[in-house]
């Protein structure tokens, strides 16, 4: 591509460095900026530079929140004895979205990853441990991805949690809703058999 | 099940072929270099989604192209089943039965049995044990499914304690992550063990009558397993090496460390077997395979015989093609370089056969 503005190189070169974004889409977005008024791209502008200027962490869960105290952990109807483990913000938000869980929250921003060089001591686990050390924490429940690193995470603050007085759970993994069994993989299957649960009518 | 049909689009150095196959006997002859082994490769390729020979599928293409494509026809009694492989230089690859795209190549693996003689086999004696590891997991996956999850699974978690003990830079490792690790790692390497030592007990009565038929001997000849796992239980090793595996940075033993130990006369074989003997212990150990396919799935896999008669001497080739005869009656594909030679050992059998003949 030859350009015959440097500016107009310099956002392509930035937005190309984008996940998901090539050159082409990168000018686009360019071309598309360039034909918005003004006010709005300084509205963008300044959207973004906030993400990195004011953007903090929830000093209790390490969520994202704009004044040291995420809307969860600040919400007096929220369930604070019960803390659902998440590997980070976006699967927190997932969850919220099921509309089933009253608790709160406690972001770890990772998982056990050793090839991507995240341990244990990268992770927000230390508060994890000194929340459910607390007097009132009921129940610790670890929501993390079927995976290797996820199954690492959860064998690991099952371990660094053993001794304390809460109970410590994990979601179940199984059929999908909506699936059907001669498509699931044996795996999923085998795990759904293995922690089959009581069927009450 | 047979192969009736195939087809190849720049495919090794063939830019379009196609072949009609019988159910039986198969002849492709030409110079060298003219592709028979490629012919062989392809239909390799169509059962077990890569390459005999090569890793890389970027190899496999023709040169300058910017894909290719292996497209075969089976039969099984009534049914018929269309599988077809492509891979583009953009190292996207694909494979389709019956135009339907797998998710998962390995859902693949299983449907159709190969097995494959070649003159290269012999890198199963003269390598090192990862070749007789691979033999062993290629024999199993065909007709395990769960061999073939349950290995992944290992070789998952093993890369994962790797890179932690790599991580750690020689100091002490957390014991509850080393735990997580191996709490998943020890069930898994049981497994493997179990079914490679049922394989292997299972497999060598025939290995050994296949090789005292071909070189009409009553020299003894033994595979014998060689794992860790058979004297101390998995997780006593993991503990006792934990502080090697520290210095070290990567996990000094498990069932990816087990061998094969071939033997003649109670003497290894890379040392005290000759060419002729090496030669006819590879070809036991895949005619042995042939039937542990065989007794497994109740089908008879595709043999791909590599330039056998080049290879051996006349009386173990008789004695090979007797045994075809006689015990593996499924489809066969031959190549040699003399086609005079091939229909020589083939006329007193008594089948159907067609001879492809390939230009230099």
């Amino acid at each position: 591509m030859q350009f015959t503005s440097a500016i107009v190189e310099n956002a392509v070169d930035a937005l190309s460095g984008f996940p998901g974004i090539g050159r082409r889409t990168a000018l686009r977005l360019v071309m598309h900026l360039m034909n918005r008024p003004e006010a709005e791209v300084v509205r963008l502008a300044d959207a973004v530079l906030k993400l990195k200027t004011e953007l903090q962490l929830c000093s209790i869960c390490g969520n994202v929140s704009d004044s040291g105290l995420c809307t969860v952990c600040a919400n007096p109807m929220r369930n604070q004895k019960q803390i659902c483990v998440v590997e980070d913000f976006s699967d927190q938000m997932a969850i919220e979205a099921t509309s089933q869980y009253g608790g709160v929250y406690h972001v770890l921003g990772g998982l056990i990853s050793p090839m991507d060089g995240v341990g244990p001591e990268e992770l927000n686990i230390s508060t994890l441990i000194s929340r459910a050390a607390q007097e009132g924490t009921d129940e610790i429940i670890m929501a993390f991805s079927a995976t290797v690193e996820g199954d690492t995470t959860m064998f690991y603050l099952a371990r660094k949690l053993r001794d304390m007085p809460v109970k410590i759970t994990c979601i179940s993994r199984g059929i999908s809703v909506g699936g059907e069994i001669e498509y699931a993989d044996e795996i999923t299957l085998g795990r759904s058999l293995a922690n089959r649960t009581e069927y009450k009518v | 099940m047979h192969l009736q049909r195939l087809q190849l689009f720049s495919f090794k150095n063939h830019t379009e072929a196609h072949f009609a196959f019988c159910s039986q006997l198969n002849c492709i002859t030409g110079p060298n270099g003219s592709g028979k082994t490629n012919v062989l490769d392809a239909v390799y390729y169509l059962a077990n989604a890569k390459s005999y020979f090569n890793p890389a599928d970027s190899q496999i293409m023709q040169h300058g192209s910017s894909f290719f494509s292996v497209h075969g026809w089976f039969a099984d009694g009534d049914k018929e089943d269309e599988i077809l492989a492509t891979f583009t230089d953009k190292g996207k690859k694909t494979l389709k039965k019956n135009d339907k795209t797998y998710n998962r190549l390995a859902d693949h693996i299983g449907m159709i049995q190969t097995v494959f003689i070649t003159p290269y086999d012999i890198s199963l004696v003269l390598e090192g044990s990862e070749e007789r590891r691979r033999f062993m997991d290629f024999t199993l996956c065909q007709t395990n499914r769960e061999y073939l999850e349950v290995l992944s699974t290992y070789k998952r978690i093993l890369e994962h304690r790797n890179s932690f003990l790599k991580k750690m830079e020689g100091r002490n490792p957390d014991p509850d992550i080393m735990d997580s690790y191996d709490s998943r790692l020890v069930p898994a390497a049981n497994r493997i063990f179990g079914w490679r030592q049922d394989f292997i007990s299972e497999f060598q009565p025939w290995f050994q009558e296949y090789y005292g038929w071909l070189c009409q001997t009553t020299e003894t000849v033994a595979l014998d397993y060689e794992s860790e796992l058979i004297t101390e239980a998995y997780s006593d090793i993991l503990r006792r090496n934990l502080d090697r595996d520290r210095v070290l940075q990567r996990t000094s033993s498990g069932i990816h460390k087990d061998d094969l130990v071939f033997s003649l006369q109670g003497q290894p074989l890379k040392k005290f077997g000759s060419q002729g003997q090496i030669k006819s212990f590879v070809i036991a150990l895949k005619l042995a395979q042939y039937r542990y396919f065989l007794e497994k799935t109740g089908h008879k896999p595709i043999l791909l015989l590599d330039d056998i008669f080049e290879k051996i001497d006349a009386l173990r080739a008789g004695k090979l093609m007797e045994l075809v005869a006689r015990d593996f009656f499924g489809q066969i594909i031959i190549t040699d370089t003399h086609a005079e030679r091939v229909k020589n050992h083939l006329k007193s059998l008594d089948t159907e056969q067609v001879f492809f003949e390939l230009g230099g």
